[in-house]
């Protein structure tokens, strides 16, 4: 079973708090729920949505079709009834949000109490609670769904996620220039009294803060996108020469330039993995959910900390902004704070930290470097650099990083396939070569328009991956969609 | 010891001599950037980094804030400062972290062997200007009054000058702006020394903002004296020199509650185990 509901209207007309009301729900009765929210760069107006998916089973992403389209406005019901299925339900009636509320808790046969209880917590309880039960009770149809027990599951979106993994990682300073979709990292770290969280001019401010409390032990870090990223970029490579511990989260979004920058993408594993001018040691990780989010995060801190280099975690805006239903603790990695004042410097230097030119210097500080890189290779392989699922026996492959993990997971569900999901990008785990070999079919997915990451495997293993399914168009897969294409491919 | 690559009478040896006089040298740290000026950062023995071009200041922000209890002095050139970094001077007076920032301006990038900058005079001719640079200079003196500087000074490159500005620099609570206005001997051989006035001989008042503005109008970084400036002033064609304004105002280390502790107890971020 899985049941698809979609709240659409103008921005600011409740979407949000509706999707979240009814998830909390469902998660607090022992469902499984998935949403996402899809909206544009605007205030007020405009068409917003969210997409709710649940089930007696795990779920990690939406589907195409609708089962129940809750239509705030008049826009959602024009664009989005084409969508639904066949014995779907429009909630169409022009009525304030809460109304609507009450109405999907007797569709669903949900308990009334849990509404009333999660209303309190809003603004204008009483009136709230008014249309609440007006929709409730005016409401009568009805969607049969699955029972299910109870569960100890939790509600995380990714960019809570990266926020965890980063306080628990013993986060001091965080540093930010608002840019979406990395900003609800700040919004998020703010709650946590022990974190400084302070907005500066800009990303060329906010990664140069970062060296500076870097360089005095104190663990920082900061959270950007897009142009905000590239402008981090000169000083990635100043943190690369000097060794210097930092931490980014590169939120990604449809580029190139200013691109629709609300919605997704993946478009930015060569820019990240590239980042920054001249040879030097990075770490580039990206997770798939939240879980992943926490964990990486501490990778990430661990791995800037010991080798004392720039560290970026790969995410996006599906990941950092849909909300995933969690059922275990993450496995947090510890790091020291290993870096005390002394002299730093973007030039090459002697030991003594005096500046140089010379050739034999300049040439052991290269090997230095060439050293710190093996030496994170050696160490990442303590970590899970790639997972693998589905059929494990299975001949048939599917490679993706990143977001798109949800939505291949739910595809492949009836599917004989084998899904890897590769969590390091820089340093790469060569060992999946011998995943790729002698394999019958292999198909790459990613959300992005030139398959960024089958050419980083290629450029590792040698292997040319020709199947491929890419989205680029600012909007995550669908898992129903996903499993037409994949089984397409198979055929 | 490293040999200075500083020209033989290059007046960064001032800059560099007066801060050798004043600074606590067990609990400072200082940033440099890009230009003949950072390597000022080579000839002293403090902690800190010689960072990019035009980030200096976010950066003794960023080590401010890593632990309050250091003195930081941030130094750039008028390339550093005006040019690459103008956006966080703008910025770094507004915030008020007691940061105190040495500007050598000499008014030409030198590093790369002589082009014009944003403070070079209408005339100058240099590689990257050969029919004369026909752009009004900056006048950063004016910037930083109107961006809310705290502490406004500029100086000679004079080591009794620099080192008297420098240590009521220090004395100050909050983001001290510090220019020395310097020549460069190989590329923009300025001679300002028949030109400049005390403005603490004169009688200038530093608490008075719009006396602090007149002073700063009377020389607008061109050689000839601006329009504007009556013709009857016995300042003419006169350069001020000193501490053109300074008044207390809040600091951003005091407003934020972690860093308050912080400089309580004497401690860095460093110190604390999460």
């Amino acid at each position: 079973m899985r049941i698809n509901v979609l709240f659409g209207g103008e921005a600011g007309q409740g979407s949000n708090i509706l999707s979240h009301i009814l998830g909390k729900t469902l998660i607090e009765n022992g469902y499984f729920v998935f949403y996402s929210r899809d909206y544009q760069s605007i205030i007020r107006g405009g068409h917003n949505f969210n997409v709710l998916t649940f089930s007696n089973e795990s779920v990690n992403s939406n589907d195409s079709k609708i089962d129940i389209l809750v239509c705030l406005d008049k826009k959602t019901e024009e664009i989005h009834k084409k969508d639904l299925n066949e014995n779907g339900i429009v909630l169409n009636e022009t009525k304030p949000n809460m109304y609507f509320a009450g109405s999907i808790f007797k569709i669903l046969n949900l308990d009334f109490q849990i509404l009333e209880k999660q209303l309190k917590k809003l603004n204008k309880f009483e009136e709230n609670l008014e249309e609440a039960k007006k929709g409730y009770e005016q409401e009568k149809r009805k969607l049969d769904i699955l029972k299910v027990d109870k569960n100890d599951f939790y509600f995380m979106d990714g960019n809570q996620g990266i926020s965890q993994g980063a306080i628990k990682s013993g986060l001091d300073i965080y540093y930010s220039y608002p840019i979406t979709p990395a900003t609800f990292i700040s919004n998020e770290l703010v709650k946590d009294e022990n974190v400084l969280v302070l907005e500066l001019e800009s990303e060329l401010a906010v990664i140069n803060a970062v060296v500076g409390s870097s360089i005095t032990g104190a663990k920082a870090m900061t959270g950007t996108s897009a142009g905000g990223f590239d402008l981090m970029t000169e000083t990635l490579s100043l943190a690369g020469i000097a060794e210097i511990p930092l931490v980014v989260y590169f939120g990604q979004r449809p580029g190139p330039g200013t691109g629709t920058p609300t919605y997704t993408a993946q478009g930015d594993l060569n820019c990240a993995i590239y980042s920054g001018h001249g040879e030097f040691p990075k770490l580039v990780i990206a997770p798939g959910d939240p879980i992943e989010a926490q964990e990486l995060t501490s990778h990430a801190f661990y791995f800037s900390q010991k080798y004392k280099i720039p560290s970026i975690i790969l995410g996006d805006k599906h990941l950092g902004e849909s909300f995933y239903t969690l059922s275990s603790e993450p496995n947090i990695t510890s790091s020291e704070k290993t870096t005390s004042l002394k002299k730093y410097s973007g030039n090459e230097i002697t030991e003594k930290g005096e500046t140089t030119s010379n050739a034999e210097i300049v040439k052991s500080n290269f090997e230095r470097r060439l050293k710190t890189i093996d030496s994170i290779k050696t160490d990442a392989e303590n970590f899970e650099m790639f997972k693998v699922y589905g059929n494990k026996n299975s001949k048939n492959i599917i490679v993706g990083w990143g977001s798109t993990k949800g939505a291949i997971l739910d595809s492949i569900k009836n599917l004989d396939v084998k899904f890897i999901q590769i969590l390091y990008l820089e340093p790469f785990p060569e060992k999946i070569k011998q995943e790729l070999e002698k394999v019958e079919k292999i198909i790459l997915i990613e959300n992005n328009s030139t398959g960024q990451l089958g050419e980083l495997i290629a450029k590792k293993t040698g292997i040319f991956i020709e199947d491929k399914i890419l989205r680029y168009d600012g909007r995550s897969f669908f898992a129903d969609e996903l499993e037409i294409e994949i089984r397409r491919k198979l055929k | 010891m490293i040999i200075p690559t500083w020209c033989i009478g290059c007046n960064n040896f001032q800059v560099l001599t007066a801060l050798k006089m004043v600074v606590d040298r067990k609990n400072s740290a200082m940033v440099a950037g890009i230009g003949c000026h950072a390597r000022i950062f080579d000839y002293i023995d403090l902690p800190g980094i010689h960072t990019l071009h035009g980030r200096v200041l976010p950066t003794c922000l960023g080590i401010k804030i890593g632990n309050p209890n250091l003195n930081v002095f941030g130094f750039s050139g008028d390339g550093d400062a005006y040019s690459e970094g103008m956006e966080h001077l703008i910025h770094a007076a507004r915030y008020n972290s007691d940061i105190n920032y040495i500007v050598h301006n000499n008014q030409v990038f030198a590093l790369t062997v002589g082009q014009s900058t944003p403070t070079s005079e209408i005339g100058f001719k240099s590689k990257s200007t050969p029919l004369g640079n026909k752009l009004q200079p900056l006048n950063p003196i004016k910037i930083m009054l109107a961006s809310g500087a705290s502490f406004v000074a500029r100086v000679s490159s004079d080591i009794k000058q620099i080192e008297y500005v420098l240590k009521e620099a220090m004395k100050h609570k909050g983001f001290s702006f510090i220019e020395v206005l310097m020549p460069c001997i190989t590329f923009h051989n300025s001679n300002y020394k028949d030109k400049v006035y005390s403005l603490e001989e004169t009688g200038h008042d530093k608490t008075n903002f719009y006396e602090a503005i007149k002073k700063a109008d009377e020389f607008d970084y061109n050689d000839s004296t601006p329009l504007g400036v009556p013709q009857n002033t016995e300042y003419r064609g006169k350069i001020p020199m000193g501490i053109f304004y300074q008044k207390e105002k809040p600091v951003f280390e005091d407003q934020f509650e972690q860093l308050k502790k912080l400089k309580e107890k004497g401690i860095s971020w460093k110190d604390i185990t999460n």
